[in-house]
C-alpha cells in the first residue's frame, strides 16, 4: 500500500433540472401543444 | 504526490425507472382529485332530489377530505409515495398555467398593491415570530426556520433556509411540521371566516396569500371560496413566493456574521439559486397572453390544464398530511406557530380590510 497523502475528490455532481425547472418546462410544453391546435379543446 | 481517491457516488435511479416508480402515486393522486369532482356533481344533486339540506362542498374539499382519509386510516403504501409527492410539481406547473388567465397589466395592477401589503406581511411575521420564539425559549435557528415558514413561503422556504443557515435536521422537521399543521387547519378555518365577514373574493384572496405559507394550501384555501378567490390567492402568494431569495439571503448573512453558517459569495447568484423559476414562467405565459398569442379558445384550454394541475396538488395536499406523524413532533414549536399564525392571520386581515378601503376592491 502506498504511504503518501491521500486527497479525497468526489466525482462531479450531475447537473440537471429543479422541480421548477420541470414544471415550467411541462407548462409551456402543454402552451405549445394547444397553441399548435393539438389540444383544441380542454374539459373540465 | 498524494493519491487522488475518487469517492464512489450513489448511483441514481435511471430517469426511466425513477419516471415508472412516480406513476403509482400520481395515479393516485388523479383518482383522489377526480372523486372529488365526482362528488360535488352528484353528493349535492343527490341530496336535492332527496329534498336533504347538504351544504355545497366543493371538489377542493373534497379532495383534500378523501385525501386526509386515506393518510390517516390506512396510510400510504410505500409504491405510491414517489408519486403523491409529485404535487408541488402540479402545483407549480398549475401556477404557470394560470398565467394565461391573467394580462400582464392586470399583474401589475393586482401585484403592486400585492406586493406592498407582502412587504408589511412579510416585516410583521419576522418580528413577531422572533420575539415568540425567544419568549418560548426555542432555539434561535428554529425561531428562525419558522419566521421564515410563516412570512414568506412555508416549506420551501424553511428548507432553503435550513440550508443556508445551516439548521439542524431536528429543527426544520419542527418547523415544517408546525407550518404543515398550521397549513391545514386553514383549510377549514379561513373559508368560515371569510364568509362569516362577508369578505369580497378580492379580498378574501388577498388574504389566503398572504396568511396562508404553504403555496398548495393558500391556493386550496382561495379556490374553497370561490374560483376567482382561488386565482388571487395564488397571485398575492406567487408575489410573496417571489421574495424568498431576499429573506434567505438576509438570514445567511445574519448567521454568518455569528459564525454559526457559511458566508455567502456570490450575493447575485445566491439570489438567482434560491429564486422560484416558475414565478418568471407565470410572468411569461401572463407577457403571451397579453400579446394575444393564445385566442379565447385556448385561454380557455389552458384554464381548465391548470385546473386539472391543481386538482392534483389538492388531493396531494390530504394525502401527505397525516395528524399523528405531526403530532410526533412536539408541542412547543407547534404552539409558536399556532400563536403567531393566529396573530399573523389578523393583521393582514386588518390591512386587507385597509386595503379594500384605499384600491376599493
Amino acid at each position: 500500500m502506498s504511504n503518501t497523502k491521500q486527497e479525497v475528490v468526489a466525482a462531479p455532481k450531475r447537473r440537471g433540472l429543479s422541480l421548477d425547472g420541470w414544471a415550467v418546462l411541462l407548462a409551456f410544453a402543454l402552451a405549445a401543444l394547444v397553441r399548435a391546435g393539438v389540444f383544441k379543446h380542454v374539459p373540465w | 504526490m498524494a493519491d487522488a481517491v475518487v469517492l464512489p457516488q450513489v448511483q441514481p435511479a435511471r430517469p426511466v425507472a425513477q419516471f415508472f416508480k412516480l406513476i403509482p402515486g400520481v395515479l393516485l393522486l388523479a383518482a383522489v382529485g377526480y372523486a372529488g369532482k365526482l362528488l360535488e356533481q352528484n353528493v349535492g344533486k343527490y341530496a336535492k332530489d332527496h329534498h336533504w339540506t347538504f351544504p355545497n362542498i366543493e371538489y377542493v374539499l373534497w379532495a383534500i377530505l378523501i385525501g386526509l382519509a386515506i393518510s390517516n386510516t390506512v396510510g400510504i403504501p410505500q409504491i405510491f409515495r414517489a408519486g403523491v409527492a409529485t404535487y408541488e410539481f402540479w402545483l407549480k406547473a398549475g401556477i404557470v398555467l394560470l398565467g394565461s388567465r391573467f394580462l400582464l397589466g392586470d399583474v401589475l395592477k393586482l401585484g403592486v398593491p400585492s406586493l406592498a401589503l407582502v412587504l408589511i406581511e412579510i416585516a410583521f411575521a419576522i418580528a413577531f415570530m422572533t420575539l415568540l420564539g425567544r419568549v418560548f425559549n426555542l432555539k434561535p435557528k428554529l425561531t428562525t426556520l419558522l419566521a421564515v415558514g410563516s412570512a414568506v413561503c412555508g416549506v420551501s422556504a424553511i428548507i432553503a433556509t435550513k440550508g443556508a443557515i445551516d439548521a439542524d435536521d431536528e429543527d426544520s422537521s419542527f418547523a415544517i411540521a408546525a407550518i404543515l399543521a398550521l397549513g391545514a387547519l386553514s383549510l377549514f378555518t379561513f373559508p368560515l371566516i371569510g364568509h362569516a365577514l362577508h369578505l369580497t373574493d378580492h379580498a378574501y384572496g388577498v388574504w389566503s396569500g398572504l396568511a396562508v405559507d404553504n403555496t398548495a394550501e393558500a391556493a386550496a384555501a382561495g379556490a374553497l371560496y370561490s374560483d376567482a378567490a382561488g386565482k388571487l390567492a395564488v397571485l398575492t402568494k406567487t408575489t410573496r413566493n417571489a421574495l424568498i431569495g431576499f429573506v434567505v439571503l438576509a438570514y445567511a448573512i445574519y448567521w454568518a456574521g455569528k459564525g454559526q453558517a457559511q458566508a455567502v459569495g456570490n450575493k447575485a447568484a445566491f439570489l438567482w439559486q434560491k429564486f422560484p423559476k416558475f414565478v418568471l414562467g407565470f410572468l411569461l405565459i401572463s407577457l403571451l397572453a397579453t400579446l394575444a398569442i393564445f385566442n379565447k379558445e385556448q385561454i380557455g384550454a389552458l384554464a381548465n390544464l391548470s385546473r386539472w394541475a391543481f386538482l392534483l396538488t389538492f388531493a396531494g395536499v390530504g394525502l401527505r398530511t397525516n395528524f399523528r406523524e405531526l403530532a410526533k413532533q412536539g408541542l412547543r414549536p407547534f404552539a409558536v406557530g399556532a400563536i403567531g399564525e393566529v396573530l399573523i392571520a389578523v393583521f393582514t386581515l386588518g390591512l386587507v380590510y385597509g386595503a379594500q378601503r384605499v384600491f376599493h376592491w
